[in-house]
């Protein structure tokens, strides 16, 4: 494994905007968009928020573009390019905060699964001419890079840890933003534990809340999308659920989203990698 | 009235229809997504008939019996917490308009509902989590409505499965009262018997025969194999002491190997009882409501306090204070064990960490009784006694006449209140300082006046930088005095010795305003005074004018300084380690960093300060400051209702111990 790129010092830019109207940019790196989407997803509220902040970089909902400085920085996306690298590390200096959103910018994201393959070889599968890429040989968290003020965790992340972000910024307060366990929602919801009632394997315990405990109301198993807990033991749960499966299906279970993240890392570097070759093949998706 | 009835298995749905009566909802149990829960019923139609659940630890699995029974299935995933003390309650309501701000309690209406399948362990559970919502000041208004409004139908058990050990916790199996009416299923019916008028009229018109006693028998005889299958599992005779003795038993690392601190454990407990406050406002923080949520001693942050300290950063504490909490500071909280032995921590551990192994591997029957660590529990009497001035809910608000800046960080909000109990403060309480949407910290009383109180408060935080940046005019709501005081009068006659840490002079002020307002009444009087560096000191004009004073002796010390210091420069126990004066005539109060009252006590210890005589404030994360949510638990204690103000001798073994 390559050894990281050195982290830029966290200098911080200077306060841009007012404390009552901070000027707020969204942009984005190696992602789907679906994080910064979620801020439209604020219906009811977006055009009292817009009437708070001055939202001044915001691609998918104006063509009116700025070079900084900001008062808050939302950055999506893993840096996946030499290019990449070099933008975040200029935004870093004109933003007063920065803060990343979605599983992509806080833990690699779903590409960084490519990071346990050979770079040459993926790039050749990928892409016909993959002369024309100039990737870097891993997708890495923004963190990786330079210093992070926040994070707003999840694939994509909730609404409403956004709009208590959003709300604490202006009105000055600390975001209220759990780093505690899926199972603690599971439990004030009254949703039946999935891994002990049926034996789904299920990453709530080691996986931080804030999503409402969504798949496991549904039957489903968490998959980590919003990346470890504080205290994640991984091992420990990776140690009971290899006592009727094997390590490459314990392995599998934590080599979603928030691979990278170190915890759940661990645990695939501990059972053989991550699934597949260098494409994974498409399994029957039973789900 | 008979001693027991009999209710045909047939005529089951007219008992439900009974219970119904006034609108009456009904709770029992019913099959969701593979489990046995707790929720709203209809008729009996909706009950479990013919499922047994087979626990293991870290499983739980429906298996059918191929019977008819209604209740073979032991206990539900939920327990009645639910609905006693459910997992989302909303607390206050508060608005903002220009300086004027209201706040207001939110009072649900209980719902009137029949608890219908509560087991003998579970009768045991609501019992002792009453005990606990009901031992603040006050008591818990939400928790109490909702107790007092629920009917209870207790079904003993006629099954056990792997993970019960109620025996050994002697909540159970058997049923011998405490509920309104009392239930034994055969197979051709149940045997029926009434524990309050509630319940007997309940089942008065159902013109019910008497239960014969053929069925009073096998009713009997059934529970009695239960009490058999379960056996013994953990020999709970002098558990409490025993887990005394383990505190730092090295089987806390390994279990903590296992442990995820997920949380199932104590939220699926039926006594487990410690919830967070979170806030809620719209857009600009004008409007806001603030609810509290079960929150457990597993998560980081239910440890975390101001400024991002956290006093039980390792799992292995989080476990530790769990397990003792549970088997043995419970009983000096409030006078039983906290565990029922209900087995639903065992069965929900997601890693199958069986209790009862655990307790078994860290005081084993055989292990000595430990010392006490802790001399004085708060359940002999240690009750505080300014505590009954206090109602938790009432908020009472204060307009801030003045502002005076402290230091760079801190400032002394002036508030003038005509409250009588806020007034009435002692030294050393404390009061909780709510504003529109922010968090509410507890803050003590720097200055007690005829008029009002002041605050004294540093900037650790958003809320307390909103504090500190309130100009004259504006308004805060406050609950208190809470907490117990210094006990100045204690000193009486004798040397007083006050050692200060930086903001830890704040709470400390009363104390030296109320010794020099008698003067003549103390002893020596000597004040010790620190701070990082010279800009961090508190109430710098008023200390030099008590410094000029010839009956009070004032040294000071920073722990840094540049050269414009001329005063002494490193750690305040240097100013007295070398005095010569006689600890044993001296009552001292400290308060300060947690780090530098450790060594003050050494020091003062030294000194030959007698640790009974020796009172300390301590900082824990008080988020109810009445002893319900369980954030600031330190071994027996409540550190916001039997605190802040402790002697060491208190303490005991207690203070200073990492991790508690």
């Amino acid at each position: 494994m390559e050894t990281q790129a050195p982290i830029t010092p966290g200098r911080r830019g200077p306060r841009a905007g007012t404390p009552q109207r901070p000027r707020i940019g969204i942009v984005k790196f190696a992602s789907c968009d679906g994080c910064q989407l979620t801020l439209l997803d604020l219906e009811d509220e977006l055009l009292a928020i817009a009437a708070r902040v001055d939202l001044v970089e915001f691609a998918e909902a104006t063509s009116h573009r700025s070079a900084g400085p900001f008062d808050v920085l939302f950055v999506e996306g893993s840096i996946s390019t030499p290019e990449q690298a070099e933008d975040i590390a200029r935004l870093r200096a004109v933003s007063h905060r920065l803060v990343t959103i979605g599983a992509c910018a806080t833990a690699g994201g779903i590409q960084a699964i490519r990071n346990w393959f050979d770079h040459e070889e993926v790039r050749a599968v990928v892409y016909p001419q993959p002369g024309y890429v100039d990737s870097l040989a891993q997708a890495r968290p923004v963190a990786d890079f330079v210093a992070v003020d926040a994070e707003l965790r999840g694939c994509p992340i909730s609404p409403a840890q956004l709009r208590e972000f959003l709300v604490a910024l202006v009105t000055g307060r600390r975001p209220q933003l759990p780093d505690e366990a899926v199972c603690l929602e599971c439990k004030r919801r009254g949703v039946v534990c999935v891994a002990v009632a049926q034996g789904i394997p299920c990453l709530g315990p080691v996986t931080r809340t804030g999503c409402g405990a969504l798949c496991p109301a549904y039957g489903r198993g968490c998959y980590g999308c919003f990346g470890p807990r504080e205290s994640a033991n991984t091992a420990s749960l990776a140690k009971w659920l290899s006592d009727d499966r094997s390590a490459s299906d314990v392995g599998r279970l934590f080599a979603g989203f928030t691979a990278w993240s170190p915890p759940f890392r661990a645990m695939i570097d501990a059972h053989g990698g991550p699934p597949g070759q260098v494409i994974p093949v498409k399994e029957t998706n039973d789900a | 009235m008979p001693a027991a009835y009999f209710l045909p298995r047939a005529e089951l749905d007219r008992l439900f229809e009974a219970l119904a009566v006034d609108g009456r909802r009904i709770i029992g149990p019913t099959i969701a997504d593979g489990a046995v829960v707790y929720d709203e019923l209809d008729s009996p139609a909706g009950l479990p008939h013919g499922w047994m659940a087979d626990t293991a630890p870290g499983s739980y699995r429906l298996r059918s019996t191929g019977g008819e029974r209604a209740f073979d299935y032991v206990v539900a995933l939920t327990s009645w917490k639910r609905f006693t003390h459910p997992s989302l309650v909303p607390l206050t309501r508060s608005r903002r308009d220009g300086d004027q701000i209201v706040v207001e309690p939110i009072r649900e209406d209980a719902p009137k509902l029949a608890f219908v399948g509560v087991r003998a362990c579970e009768l045991a559970a609501l019992n002792i989590q009453e005990r606990a919502m009901r031992a603040g000041p006050a008591g818990d208004p939400d928790h109490a409505a909702r107790r007092d409004a629920a009917l209870i139908v207790a079904v003993e058990c006629a099954a056990a499965t792997s993970t019960c050990f109620c025996t050994s916790m002697a909540s159970g199996p058997e049923v011998d009262g405490g509920a309104d009416l009392m239930l034994s299923e055969l197979d051709d019916g149940f045997v029926v018997r009434v524990g309050s008028e509630a319940g007997a009229g309940v089942v008065g018109p159902l013109g019910l025969r008497v239960a014969s006693p053929d069925a009073v028998d096998r009713a009997g005889t059934q529970v009695a194999a239960v009490r058999a299958a379960i056996g013994d599992p953990v020999p709970g005779d002098g558990l409490p002491e025993r887990l005394r003795a383990a505190l730092d038993h090295p089987h806390w690392a390994q279990v903590a190997e296992r442990c995820l601190a997920c949380a199932n454990c104590t939220l699926v407990c039926p006594t487990c009882f410690c919830t967070s406050v979170g806030v809620a406002s719209d857009l600009d923080g004008l409007d806001a409501t603030t609810e509290r949520s079960w929150d457990s001693c597993f998560s980081l942050g239910f440890g975390r306090v101001a400024g991002d300290a956290n006093f039980r950063p390792k799992v292995r504490d989080r476990y530790r204070q769990w397990l003792t909490h549970k088997f043995s500071t419970w009983w000096d909280q409030f006078g039983s064990s906290g565990c029922v032995g209900c087995g639903r921590c065992i069965a929900w551990c997601p890693v199958g960490i069986d209790v009862r192994a655990e307790l078994v591997a860290i005081a084993p029957a055989t292990a000595p009784a430990g010392p006490i660590p802790w001399p004085l529990s708060p359940a002999e009497g240690r009750a505080p006694a300014a505590l009954a001035t206090a109602a938790p809910a009432r908020h009472v608000i204060a307009t801030v006449r003045s502002v005076m800046p402290e230091t760079v960080d801190s400032a002394t909000l002036r508030l003038v209140t005509t409250d009588e109990a806020l007034l009435g403060a002692r030294p050393g309480q404390f009061v909780m300082v709510e504003q529109p949407a922010f968090a509410t910290p507890p803050i003590s009383i720097s200055r007690i006046r005829p008029d009002g109180l002041d605050l004294t408060i540093r900037s650790a935080g958003a809320a307390t930088a909103v504090l500190t940046g309130l100009a004259a005019g504006a308004q805060v709501a406050l609950r208190g005095p809470l907490g117990r005081g210094w006990p100045v009068e204690a000193a009486i006659g004798r040397d007083v010795v006050i050692v200060a840490g930086g903001i830890g002079l704040a709470p400390l002020r009363p104390v030296i305003e109320a010794v020099l307002a008698e003067r003549p009444r103390f002893g020596a009087v000597r004040l010790y005074l620190g701070a990082r560096t010279p800009h961090d000191r508190l109430f710098v004009a008023e200390m030099g004018e008590i410094a000029g004073r010839a009956d009070v002796e004032v040294a000071e010390i920073v722990d840094r300084a540049g050269p414009e210091w001329l005063g002494r420069v490193g750690i305040v126990t240097q100013l007295f380690d070398q005095a010569k004066w006689d600890g044993s005539r001296a009552t001292a109060f400290v308060c300060g960093p947690e780090r530098m009252m450790q060594a003050t006590v050494a020091t003062l210890k030294g000194r030959g300060v007698d640790p009974a005589a020796m009172w300390l404030t301590l900082e824990r994360n008080m988020a109810c400051g009445v002893g319900t949510c369980g954030h600031c638990q330190l071994g027996p204690f409540f550190v916001c209702r039997d605190g802040p103000v402790f002697s060491v001798a208190e303490l005991g073994t207690a203070f200073a111990r990492e991790g508690l």
